[in-house]
């Protein structure tokens, strides 16, 4: 498989047997930044849900190297505010991969949780409750809880929604930081044309189920 | 309350038994809230209690049916939540819709189920009494045991999961990435709800159950400040409510289940107040705080007006004038024809016996406990009276003959007027009556002449009562008032 990080061919993804992303081709290799663009509805999520593993391919194949680690950050939205888990706790959580449930959370899991909110700048609020925090420093914890989990690639899902353009800016330049301190791969999704215009490596643009890639100017 | 919560206390297995109910109920119930649950929380007990009713029905069975009736009432409970429980998560999977829709209807439907399981039930009455109150009076070390497995079992898994309960409850997608499935750990979840709601029904009742699941998890939700402290604070509201519920509710009479809730109600009041006036930490110190010293503060005052209330003289009837004379309670010759032994609440007690011990302290029967009854009842009287326990270590076995025991007594180092008897009949009705037939001698051991007797024959009600000891805690006040001649 090359020097591919996960491969897809000629995949369909979907719900219930029907495809939502039809005949997607694509590559993921390492230390590169790719944006998954494209309008609401157009099948970008499913797609990410098929790199994640999260859907099976209804169709094609899908292929990932061995032992492959993924950092994934989900939209905040989707996450409790109920829970009474400070920003510390939930980057955490990305430490726990590799423990096994004998093993209570240690100094080393602890240690990994404070690089992580250091490397993404989230270690002034660590130890506030995390439903209180703003959009921006919510996005930067769930950022160092992927990091936590020493991902090779980081999958994350419109980290920009709902933020403020200085915010968005800062997220993106720490992606950048990230990758380059860390050679990660990083594949992002975003209906945000003109944030990232100039940033990317490659722009995967997906349109009605259709997946087509180009590269970045 | 030290008499309440000593081991040899009538209400040991009914508190040590609620006690881990509320322990359970309050650790599950922080998910329950998390995950917005609640309707779960009073839909599963509802459908637990419907099968114990519908086992009940179906076999005719009642709660006081003591033996393999509590095992029947498991199976019920256990197999109506589970039920319950597989058909809520396959309706969810297949039908995209709410979750409430479905968990409403199982609440509707399954209290109809009850109250007509109940009514087709011949022992409805009791039945409605006992699915409602729980069984905690009626538990057995058996019970005891059960509960304790399954709370060590719940909490074992607790532990052991906690982070994959956690991840999968608070973000199941991004606990996939890490190669968790919150499908299992959902799936564990639910087993350790259903199994502890079908258990908890069973021994303290829905009521009791629903309310432990709620009101403590409110309460840690609003001040906790991480999720550990969140199951610590929700176990101690737990605790302290069903501990100073009970107490409560021995003091002022009064059913032990709402007392308890309402208890753990307060709790959340006064914390949910107090959260809202302070910032986190501080709320929950003073919350804490605040609710650690008036329970017992009330407990206490409402326990001295209990005792005051029960310490207060009674007339005392037919009975002679006794100045100054110390009266001796002897245990009434058992004319009934059966050992009427009484099981202690404490298994191992009863080891000695099962397994032939020959030095074996002998076991208590119904005429020891009527004998320290009667003494309580003649003190209240202000009739001195000898300790009852005096009185049989020095006359283990006295002489069924009323003479002949009051000669025994004076020879014993006795010598006042001796209280004797016969108890010809003790028997429980299946309609929750007490048939008792005790006839009673005082006899001055000096004249060897009977200066007073009485006798009391009327049947007293114990719907309530499903063990030797609460029989004779509820019947003792009636069968000595009538026979005192205070009816």
């Amino acid at each position: 498989m090359d020097d591919a990080l996960l491969r897809v061919e000629k995949a369909d993804f979907g719900y219930d047997g029907r495809a939502v992303v039809r005949g997607a081709s694509l590559v993921v290799h390492p230390d590169e930044f790719v944006v998954l663009l494209g309008s609401n509805g157009s099948g970008k999520t499913t797609l990410m849900r098929g790199l994640l593993g999260f859907l099976a391919p209804l169709a094609g194949r899908l292929e990932r190297r061995a032992g492959l680690r993924i950092g994934y950050v989900p939209q905040r939205e989707t996450l409790d505010p109920l829970f009474p888990l400070s920003a510390q706790d939930v980057v955490q959580q990305g430490a726990w991969r590799d423990l096994p449930f004998w093993r209570f959370t240690g100094t080393r899991e602890k240690a990994r949780a404070r690089e992580s909110l250091a490397l993404c700048r989230a270690s002034d609020f660590a130890r506030r409750r995390y439903a209180t925090l703003s959009g921006g420093q919510r996005q930067r914890v769930l950022l160092a809880r992927a990091l936590a989990t020493d991902p090779e690639l980081l999958l994350l899902d419109e980290p920009t929604a709902g933020v403020d353009p200085e915010t968005e800016r800062s997220l993106l330049d720490l992606l950048h930081e990230l990758r380059a301190a860390r050679g990660l791969a990083v594949w992002m999704v975003t209906h945000h044309i003109h944030s990232i215009a100039g940033r990317t490596d490659r722009t995967v643009v997906v349109e009605d189920g259709q997946v087509s890639a180009e590269a970045s100017p | 309350m030290s008499e309440l919560f000593s081991p040899d206390s009538l209400f040991h297995n009914a508190i040590l038994g609620g006690l881990g109910v509320a322990l359970l109920c309050s650790m599950l119930g922080v998910y329950l809230m998390l995950r917005r649950l609640v309707l779960i929380g009073v839909a599963l007990p509802q459908a637990s209690a419907a099968g114990i009713a519908a086992v009940f029905w179906l076999t005719g069975h009642g709660h006081g049916g003591g033996g393999g009736t509590h095992g029947l009432a498991l199976a019920g409970s256990l197999g109506a939540t589970f039920g319950a429980l597989t058909l809520l998560i396959a309706g969810r999977r297949r039908a995209g819709q709410p979750a409430e829709w479905s968990v409403g209807a199982l609440y509707a439907i399954s209290a109809a189920a009850t109250i007509l399981f109940v009514a087709l039930n011949p022992k409805g009455d009791i039945e409605m009494a006992g699915l409602l109150r729980g069984e905690l009076l009626a538990l057995t070390a058996a019970d005891l045991r059960l509960i304790a497995i399954v709370l060590v079992a719940v909490g074992a898994l607790f532990v052991a999961f906690r982070r994959d309960l956690l991840l999968a409850s608070f973000d199941p997608e991004f606990a996939r990435t890490i190669g968790r499935s919150p499908l299992r750990y959902d799936a564990l979840l639910y087993f350790l709800i259903g199994g502890s709601i079908a258990v908890g029904v069973m021994t303290a009742g829905p009521l009791v159950v629903f309310g432990f699941l709620v009101l403590p998890a409110l309460a840690a939700l609003r001040i906790a400040p991480s999720l550990a402290i969140a199951f610590a604070i929700s176990a101690a509201v737990a605790a302290t409510s069903f501990l100073g519920g009970f107490q409560l509710a021995y003091s002022a009479d009064l059913p032990a289940g709402p007392v308890c809730v309402a208890m753990a109600a307060a709790f959340w009041l006064v914390i949910a107040a107090i959260a809202h006036l302070r910032p986190h930490r501080r709320a929950a110190g003073l919350a804490l705080l605040l609710a650690v010293l008036a329970v017992p503060l009330g407990c206490a005052d409402l326990h001295a007006r209990a005792a005051a209330r029960n310490a207060a003289p009674l007339p005392r009837g037919t009975l002679p004038d006794l100045a100054g004379r110390t009266v001796v309670v002897l245990p009434a010759a058992n004319a009934t024809g059966q050992p009427l032994h009484v099981p202690s609440n404490l298994f191992w007690k009863d080891l000695p016996h099962a397994i032939g011990d020959p030095f074996a302290a002998s076991a208590p029967t119904v005429p020891m406990l009527l004998q320290q009854r009667a003494s309580a009842e003649l003190a209240r009287r202000g009739i001195a009276v000898a300790p009852p326990a005096a009185v049989l270590d020095a006359l283990p076995h006295p002489p069924d003959e009323p003479l002949a025991a009051a000669r025994a007594a004076a020879l014993a180092g006795f010598p006042g007027p001796v209280l004797t008897g016969r108890l010809s009949r003790f028997t429980v009705t299946n309609d929750g009556l007490l048939l008792v037939r005790l006839e009673l001698w005082l006899i001055d051991p000096a004249s060897e002449k009977v200066i007073w007797s009485g006798a009391a024959r009327r049947p007293v009600a114990v719907n309530a009562a499903l063990t030797a000891q609460e029989v004779l805690l509820d019947a003792g006040g009636p069968i000595f008032a009538e026979a005192f001649g205070a009816l």
